[in-house]
């Protein structure tokens, strides 16, 4: 055992220096989150967006189902703070219900597609060989076709007040493939990392090998691409409803309230522009997030998230 | 090179024909053209009913793999894309609208890859100057603004414009009277729209990649011969960080296609993607098959383009 | 071209008038999300016309730093102090247009790594041409008549064929030889090398390095060579500056650093590596922590912390770099130097000897249990290409290995990359009936095994990676790193539990820190918890896929020492793979070395050293660079000649014959056996050596 004594002693010194310059991680990555300005004010504004959408209701007298008849596309006013649209609906109300709906189907579709395209993109990477290559093939092969017209066929049908629900599905059935795809090409470095063939070489099974391997240290990139998949979901359905096929009244969206605006865009620009902004100011918001968490996380690559 | 392209060519026909025919069973499971006919007051009595689907391929009550059989021979051997639920041949209708929104999207394309990457590689050399802070802030606003808020900002500022001084330069509704002058006053709206949607795209790409490869290895091997910082830049990193902004172009094809389905349905241009809209709200089989085929052949050209640029920049592709 | 110098082995610093390069306080600091970096921190030296200075040091010391801020190649962000002037000219200071005028005219620069050094879109005529281009005004012609010259001198063949190829097409040592030829288009009057053939085989290694004397003898040029491998320094410098946390430590000729270091670094580093020409049987010595971090240093000798010999004093002020007697032109910054010097101090006495349990007396080796045997073992990999995948070409990665390993014995297998070692292993661990022959583990065919016996015999069979950051997942706390084979064999936690603290033990680490990630290891220690994750299952065979050779010199040492002990106490049995020979002779009883996918030659450790038949082992032994700069100078080096046959092409006969010096030398009628007939393993008499070769040495 001498040479054990010999060894602890220098292990002694070497972690001293290393737990002195181990500042805490997470208040690391904080800090550099922080130094994102741009990225703190998306947070401020998504979180301001959030609590619009859940307690405008309770600010005003307005209901979304209950029209003012007396003032049908009035301008914004004391009395209707954002205007009203052609048949007398309360926008400050209706932009509220609208943004909460585009906000659930985005963050619910967001979740969905990254753990489908996590699960995916990685099994395809592990198998390696010539089922690596089959399955990356599909996944370009599902591409082909512009994933929105797939989408639109998909929920053109669908309608009502549980449209939301299978639009977040339609969502989440198209939406993963460009991730998938993307996540292979990553988890393909990780898959020829020592540490998987050394879990391989062990005898560690290859779901095991996935699960506690592979998609843990995808970790970083997956929060950033949940962060900007709501960008993309958000985006998509409101696009779909804009074409009249996703969220269809009475149900409302943001999508809904921009399209109803289109219409009357030069006699009450208002109706276009409130529901608009808040749709801009959601995506630019969620991706400025995405940035300064990228920073954050992954400070040494600037192109590691993007597809 | 030329072995490498055809090997290309031969898997995208592949990819796009096992697509359409996913297109095929996905359209025949969640349209139904048949509740056209039964929303009709009066109601027609179901045997022209029947016979109306059957005409056009699209009842029901055939066993799907038959209906795709007939489908897929008249395409094939006819070059037939069937017909709608009121019996118009698709054939007739969509070439000449595909032909629009070809336009559109060639010229946009062509136009936000030569000016995303000259913004991109200038932004890349001057980073942080005040051109690539501008640029920047621009581009990420592009980036994240939907198409059709896009379009329709850019519809009602020009028409606020127009209102104030009068100018009567561009026209905001359908293609115009077949003159040029006509045509290019009613084309351009729509095709800044979409090109500024997908120069976003590759300015931001160029921009990393560039930065990437301006650290790399070889500029600094330019630069200890004795090359300038920037002629070593753009001599030996600008042609190798095009490699991966070339990759890009396949999709951003796909991108501007989504694009002008918005963009023709505010600016009312009769092209293929509103005909796809319309396919869909009168449950059009055949007529939104046809267009989702036609999506697929411009992303396939758009892969193949990629592999000949790619090819061309770089010789481990070429000669291998 | 300019006069040739010849080198003379005298007084260093005397010799020529004028220093052509002349380095003075040189400061390089920049700034990091943990503080100001200061890489360098006040370096000077001279540089003679025609002489080589080598720079030594582990990762971090600086040295690369150094040679980016000589050339002015450093980014912006960093800041540059000091002095450096090229004859009489102030570099620092100059612009990047400025600069750029001095650079590849006046001063050259070989980079590390050649695979990513040249542009992969442009021919390496353009490249070389562009070199000639921008310093001088020549007609197309005589730049191809240049470029040409260049490429013969550099001793690439076929150079007309050559200048229209791409750096793709080359492998790194002639990428590498390219480099060397733009280096020197201009004829410069400084050429720095920067680890310029650390990338490289051995046998590729010893013919760049012969190359870059050939281009410096052509040149009349000043040569910087900066380097981790203290070989690679006796083999080339004329001088020599050994650098540790920015600092020059100790600074002198080649001989008087060698031969009486006066620093007890230098001491350390010149002593905890194994030497490929001398046979060790004792314990190595390490020094003991790890290399301060270059952001906050402690005050004084930043090397005090690791010394062994340091008093109080040592802790207070940074010693300067003087004279400590022996040699005005010998420096060295230590406190201690003085003593060390006075009372010729050596390593023995300054380093305290670690102890390894003696290896427990083992039976002769016919006597042992096999625990794995090898047999005929073949790999090959089909190419194809295009849609209708056409078969192009077989490589033969491992083309009939026959090992066979016995209970406590390290078997060696060492070979150049491409020579189908890695291959092998891979075969090996699988566990799987092979393409073709035998893999008998603990005398069981494992082609004869199902799923589940396989999972169960992988406990007798584990492995250690090469990388110890890249073997351990950095998202597991590393009780789940060791857990990890346990679980998979099926322990109870308890047991597991119990086991793990143990292991800490075992490899040296506190078992309290369990919970710790591996990113709060440093390298060492990441090796060790990789060797804890391996014996966890107390397995018979442990393969070790060159487990030092990312580490620096100076731990080097203790992971060995470990393993030594290890296997005396434990009784396991290593399958070492390593390039490195001096390691391979301090570790392994046996060695096979491998070429083309093929074994050539195996044996005794010592045999084989000592008296290798097969002409690849000569070469290849003669190719390792010695720390030593008497051996190196008298040294004659069997070179190889060409690089290693594409893996693709297939060789009649012997595999070695298209490179051997052997077969160069026979008459027609012997070079015809070598031809037409494959050699097989044979020995002469009852020893342990075999050799694969028609007319051994």
């Amino acid at each position: 055992m001498t040479i054990n004594a010999n060894v602890e002693a220098s292990t002694e010194g070497e972690e001293q220096r290393i737990t002195v310059q181990r500042t805490s991680k997470h208040r690391l990555i904080l800090r550099r989150f922080c130094r994102n300005r741009q990225a703190v004010v998306g947070v401020v504004i998504v979180v301001l967006m959030v609590l619009y959408s859940i307690f405008a209701k309770y600010l005003t007298q307005w209901d979304y189902d209950e029209p003012d008849f007396t003032a049908l596309k009035e301008a914004p006013s004391a009395e209707h703070w954002l205007g009203t649209d052609n048949v007398g609906g309360d926008l400050f109300v209706l932009n509220a219900r609208g943004l909460g709906r585009s906000l659930m189907i985005g963050f619910i579709a967001s979740i969905g597609i990254t753990v489908i395209a996590a699960f995916v993109g990685t099994a395809i990477a592990y198998v390696e060989g010539i089922w690596e290559k089959a399955g990356t093939w599909v996944l370009d092969m599902m591409l082909v076709i512009p994933t929105f017209f797939l989408l639109a066929i998909m929920v053109s049908a669908a309608s009502g007040t549980s449209g939301w629900i299978w639009l977040t599905f339609a969502l989440m059935i198209f939406g993963w493939i460009g991730y998938a795809r993307v996540l292979r090409s990553i988890a393909q470095s990780l898959r020829d990392r020592e540490y998987v063939a050394a879990a391989r070489y062990m005898g560690v099974k290859p779901l095991t090998i996935l699960w506690r391997h592979m998609i843990p240290n995808l970790g970083s990139i997956l929060i950033i691409h949940t962060v900007l998949g709501v960008v993309y979901a958000v985006e998509a359905e409101t696009g779909l409803s804009f074409i009249g096929f996703g969220i269809t009244p009475p149900d409302t969206s943001l999508g809904v309230l921009i399209k109803a605006g289109a219409a009357s865009l030069q006699t009450a620009p208002w109706i276009f522009l409130t529901p608009a902004l808040l749709l801009l100011a959601l995506c630019y918001s969620m991706t400025k997030i995405g940035d300064g968490l990228r920073d954050a996380l992954d400070p040494s690559s600037e192109s590691g998230g993007k597809a | 090179m030329l072995k490498f392209i055809v090997g290309r060519f031969v898997s995208y026909a592949v990819m796009l024909f096992i697509a359409t025919s996913g297109v095929y069973f996905l359209a025949s499971w969640f349209l139904d053209p048949r509740s056209n006919y039964l929303a009709m007051r009066p109601q027609p009595p179901i045997e022209s009913i029947n016979a109306s689907l059957d005409y056009a391929n699209i009842n029901d009550q055939t066993p799907i793999l038959e209906r795709y059989w007939n489908w897929l021979t008249g395409v094939v051997l006819r070059w037939d894309w069937g017909y709608s639920p009121v019996g118009e041949p698709v054939s007739e209708i969509i070439w000449d609208r595909a032909w629009v929104s070809v336009q559109l999207v060639t010229i946009s394309t062509v136009l936000a890859v030569v000016i995303g990457i000259a913004v991109g590689v200038r932004s890349a050399i001057r980073k942080y100057s005040a051109f690539d802070h501008t640029s920047n802030s621009i581009s990420v606003l592009f980036l994240v603004m939907p198409s059709f808020v896009l379009a329709l900002l850019v519809v009602l500022i020009y028409l606020e414009l127009q209102a104030t001084f009068d100018l009567h330069w561009f026209a905001v509704t359908g293609l115009g009277d077949g003159t040029f002058l006509s045509y290019v006053q009613h084309l351009f709206l729509p095709t800044l729209v979409l090109t500024l949607l997908g120069y976003v795209g590759f300015h931001l790409t160029q921009r990393t990649y560039l930065l990437d490869t301006m650290n790399a290895d070889y500029v600094r091997t330019a630069r200890a011969k004795g090359i300038p910082k920037n002629v070593a830049i753009r001599r030996h990193a600008l042609r190798t960080s095009m490699i991966p902004t070339a990759y890009g172009i396949a999709f951003s094809i796909t991108g501007t296609v989504t694009g002008a389905l918005f963009v023709e349905q505010i600016f009312a241009i009769n092209g293929a993607g509103l005909y796809f809209i319309e396919t869909l709200s009168k449950n059009d089989i055949n007529g939104a098959v046809s267009v989702a085929f036609l999506g697929g052949v411009a992303t396939c050209a758009g892969l193949l383009l990629a592999d000949i640029f790619v090819a061309i920049l770089d010789p481990r592709i070429r000669i291998s | 071209m300019t006069t040739t110098f010849t080198a003379n082995q005298g007084e260093p610093l005397l010799r020529a008038n004028k220093p052509v390069l002349s380095v003075k306080d040189l400061t390089v600091s920049y700034g990091s999300e943990a503080g100001p970096v200061r890489a360098v921190r006040g370096l000077s030296f001279d540089l003679m016309p025609g002489q080589t200075l080598g720079i030594a040091g582990e990762s971090g010391s600086g040295k690369s730093a150094t040679s980016l801020a000589i050339m002015g190649l450093l980014p912006d962000s960093a800041v540059v102090g000091g002095s450096v002037q090229l004859g009489s000219r102030e570099l620092l200071g100059l612009n990047d247009k400025e600069m750029s005028s001095v650079r590849g005219r006046d001063m050259s620069m070989i980079f590390q790594d050649p695979l990513s050094a040249l542009t992969p879109v442009f021919t390496i005529g353009q490249q070389i041409a562009e070199a000639l281009d921008t310093h001088q005004n020549l007609t197309r012609d005589q730049v191809r008549k240049r470029s040409l010259e260049l490429l013969d001198l550099v001793g690439i063949s076929e150079p007309e064929k050559r200048l229209k190829a791409y750096p793709h097409q080359f492998s790194g040592g002639m990428r590498q030889r390219v480099m060397i030829a733009i280096a020197i288009a201009n004829d410069p009057k400084v050429i720095i090398a920067d680890e310029p053939t650390t990338a490289l085989d051995v046998t590729i290694q010893a013919q760049v390095l012969d190359v870059l004397k050939k281009a410096q003898r052509e040149t009349g040029a000043g040569v910087v060579m900066i380097t981790h491998d203290l070989g690679v320094v006796a083999n080339m410098a004329d001088d020599v500056l050994v650098m540790y946390a920015g600092k020059p430590v100790e600074y002198g000729s080649v001989d008087q650093v060698f031969e009486k270091p006066n620093m007890p670094y230098t001491m350390g580093l010149l002593a905890a590596v194994p030497r490929p020409d001398r046979s060790t049987s004792g314990p190595l010595i390490p020094i003991e922590g790890n290399p301060p971090s270059p952001v906050n240093l402690p005050p004084g000798c930043p090397f005090a912390p690791r010394c062994p010999i340091a008093i109080d004093e040592c802790t207070t002020a940074e010693p300067a770099l003087v004279s400590h007697g022996d040699s005005e032109l010998h420096r060295a910054a230590c406190i201690r130097a003085d003593k060390i010097v006075a009372e010729g101090l050596t390593f023995n006495d300054v380093y305290p000897m670690p102890e390894i349990p003696d290896r427990q007396q083992l039976l002769p080796r016919e006597q042992r249990d096999s625990v794995l045997q090898v047999t005929d073992l073949k790999r090959h990999f089909e190419l194809s290409s295009g849609m209708l995948r056409r078969k192009v070409g077989t490589v033969r990665a491992v083309d009939g290995v026959t090992i066979d390993i016995r209970q406590g014995e390290t078997l060696a297998l060492v070979g150049e990359s491409g020579c189908g070692k890695t291959s092998t292993l891979l075969e090996i661990m699988q566990l799987k009936k092979p393409m073709n022959g035998k893999i008998v583990l603990m005398g069981r065919d494992v082609s004869e095994l199902n799923n589940a016996q396989r999972r169960k015999i992988r406990s007798d069979l584990q492995i250690v990676f090469q990388d110890p950051m890249a073997a351990l997942d950095p998202r597991m706390p590393v009780y789940d790193v060791i857990a990890e084979p346990l679980h998979a064999q099926g322990w109870k936690k308890d047991a597991i539990n119990e086991r793990i603290s143990d292991l800490m033990d075992l490899v040296g680490l506190n078992p309290d820190h369990v919970d710790r990630f591996p990113e709060q290891f440093s390298g060492g220690q990441r090796q060790r918890i990789g060797i804890a994750r391996a014996l966890a299952v107390e397995p018979a065979l442990v393969v070790l896929d060159e487990p030092v050779s990312a580490l620096d010199v100076s731990i080097q040492a203790g992971v060995i020492n470990l393993l030594e002990s290890l296997q005396a106490r434990l009784g396991v049995s290593f399958l070492f793979v390593a390039h490195d020979l001096s390691v391979v002779r301090h570790v392994a009883d046996r060695v096979a070395v491998m070429y083309l996918g093929r074994i050539v030659e195996i044996g005794d450790v010592e045999r084989i050293y000592t008296n290798p038949r097969h002409p690849y082992t000569a070469a290849l032994l003669s190719a390792a660079p010695v720390p030593d700069p008497t051996v190196e100078r008298q040294r004659e080096r069997i070179m190889l000649t060409g690089e290693l046959p594409s893996s693709t092409e297939r060789i009649s006969g012997c595999r070695f014959r298209t490179r051997c010096p052997k077969y160069k030398m026979l008459d027609d009628a012997d070079r015809t056996v070598c031809d037409t007939e494959e050699p097989d393993l044979i020995s002469e008499g009852a020893i342990d050596q075999q050799r694969a070769c028609h007319f051994p040495m």
